[in-house]
């Protein structure tokens, strides 16, 4: 259904961590890793190295999605811009359907969804709000 | 040594034409583009065999349009040319027509603009760089989302957004090229349906069908073909770019088109200010603001503020997307930058009817598209 695989998130911590990449010819840290090259500064991949990012963030802007862009995923979703606790920021979907009750600022997490598809079973990286304790 | 678009040899919009924007319909592309290139011939009083070089800007139509097209102008052999570069695909082909005029390759080229709405493949999907929300962001869920840390930022209301689409659907309503023609109020705009966040159906720009065609030329070749010099239109500036990496959070496609424009009105040698008439890509109500603020118009989270008053209306300080823009005149793809290019040239002509904005000299179009891509371009009424 998606490419959210799990290529892009290290699943031993918890909040499961964010495989982000780390260049080792200028510094740059990006989000999602690539099998090319630093798009900061054009090294080739063999300079890039895994970065764990902690799938901890706050949210800059949410967005309620009620069209979905095609027939089979299910609507509403919502998709939230997330300013990582490590610095960058992601887009990623939450794990609540709307945005009613979310606000900028409100602090997310990661969490691994798993779910049934044509083609088996399905684990993806989302964002769920952060209960106030 | 590196040389810009003025110091080479000048370079003038001489013919403007456009077919409707609309729905999909079973017209076929051919006649949508002859209908364009037609007028524009008209417009610029010159035959088709005067034309030295074409580029069509699509994205939709598949391998090899052009000559399937052309070829009932008249078969003269001219070299031909399809370009793709998404939304900007028609201010790419522009650009190539004015670049090889002003090299002095030809004397006169033709950029023309068609598409009719097909299954878009988007190559970063087969890039092998999964994200987190691959097939989920839309380009209303993108600009939903700026638009909501945008209304954060500056306290500026779903309604203050909103009025963009009022103002351009006010403006389409007296183009008769444009796709949306109905001059929809502030509560028809809002009432829905909802796409994406704070956008409703209204704050998203129609992708039809349609065509748009532009002929330039040279100083010499005004003088050949006797054409109407009073008329031509001079292109002051021409600026192609793709996205860079910015500081984490900013929004690429405001930050490429602040640099994209800033370049423009450097080459052309003038100040934002000094613009009478923009044509922004405004697929969706939120980009306008972002845009009017990234060119420095005004300052950030003002944009709201001066559309209240009127600053962008026809008559205004600035007429901003005069045409009815993406939102109103409507977003076929491969035309959109060339209709704007004949929007421009109509408003610096005097020549735009009921849609005029009184005494306008300066104007500049500009585009974006997926990748990201900008294009822009500063055309001039003084030769």
């Amino acid at each position: 259904m998606t490419s959210n695989t799990s290529e892009l998130f290290l699943a031993g911590a918890t909040p499961p961590s964010l495989r982000g990449q780390r260049c080792g010819a200028c510094g740059a840290l990006a989000f999602p890793p690539n099998p090319y090259g630093c798009e900061k500064c054009g090294a080739t991949a063999d300079l890039l190295t895994d970065q764990a990012l902690t799938g901890r963030g706050r949210l800059r802007a949410v967005a309620t999605t009620f069209v979905p862009p095609r027939k089979d995923m299910p609507a509403p979703f919502t998709v939230a811009s997330i300013e990582l606790a490590d610095g960058p920021v992601v887009r990623a979907l939450l794990t609540t359907p709307t945005d009613e009750s979310l606000r900028i600022g409100d602090e997310v997490q990661a969490v691994l969804v798993s779910f049934s598809t044509e083609n088996g079973a399905q684990t993806e990286l989302r964002f769920a709000p952060v209960e106030a304790s | 040594m590196r040389k810009e678009l003025r110091e080479l040899r000048p370079v003038y919009v001489v013919g403007i034409g456009l077919h409707k924007y609309q729905a999909a319909s079973e017209t076929p592309y051919v006649q949508l583009g002859l209908t364009a290139i037609r007028e524009a011939l008209r417009d610029a009083s010159i035959a088709f065999s005067a034309v030295e070089s074409a580029y069509t800007g699509t994205a939709l139509l598949g391998m090899a349009p052009s000559r399937v097209m052309l070829r009932h102008l008249g078969g003269s052999g001219l070299p031909i040319a399809q370009i793709e570069n998404a939304s900007a695909s028609g201010s790419t082909a522009f650009r190539q027509a004015c670049l090889e005029v002003a090299s002095g390759l030809c004397d006169v080229s033709l950029a023309v603009g068609i598409d009719k709405p097909g299954r878009i493949q988007l190559a970063h999907e087969r890039a092998g760089v999964p994200d987190l929300v691959s097939g989920y962001v839309a380009p209303f869920t993108h600009f939903a989302l700026l638009a909501h840390e945008y209304m954060h930022r500056y306290g500026v209301t779903a309604e203050q957004v909103a009025a963009v689409a009022v103002k351009n659907f006010r403006n389409a309503s007296r183009n008769p090229y444009a796709q949306r023609t109905k001059a929809y109020s502030l509560d028809e705009v809002l009432a829905g349906p909802r796409i994406a966040g704070a956008l409703t159906r209204l704050q998203c720009c129609p992708v039809g069908e349609g065509a748009a065609a532009v002929i330039v030329a040279s100083e010499a070749a005004i003088r050949e073909y006797g054409i109407d010099r009073s008329r031509a239109i001079r292109v002051l500036a021409s600026v192609s770019r793709s996205e860079r990496v910015y500081e984490p959070g900013c929004d690429p496609d405001t930050e490429l088109t602040r640099e994209t424009l800033a370049m423009a009105c450097e080459q052309a040698d003038i100040e934002p200010q000094q613009l009478d008439v923009v044509e922004f890509h405004d697929a969706f109500s939120i980009e306008e603001l972002l845009y009017v603020e990234a060119l420095g118009l005004c300052g950030p989270g003002e944009a709201a503020a001066l559309l209240a008053q009127g600053s962008f209306d026809i008559g205004g300080r600035w007429a901003v997307n005069p045409s009815g823009g993406l939102l109103g005149m409507g977003h076929p793809i491969g035309p959109t930058g060339v209709g704007q290019i004949c929007e421009i040239a109509r408003q610096l002509r005097g020549e735009a009817g009921n849609r005029q904005q009184p005494n306008a000299q300066l104007g500049l179009a500009h585009m974006v598209g997926i990748g990201s891509v900008c294009v822009a371009h500063v055309l001039s009424r003084q030769q």
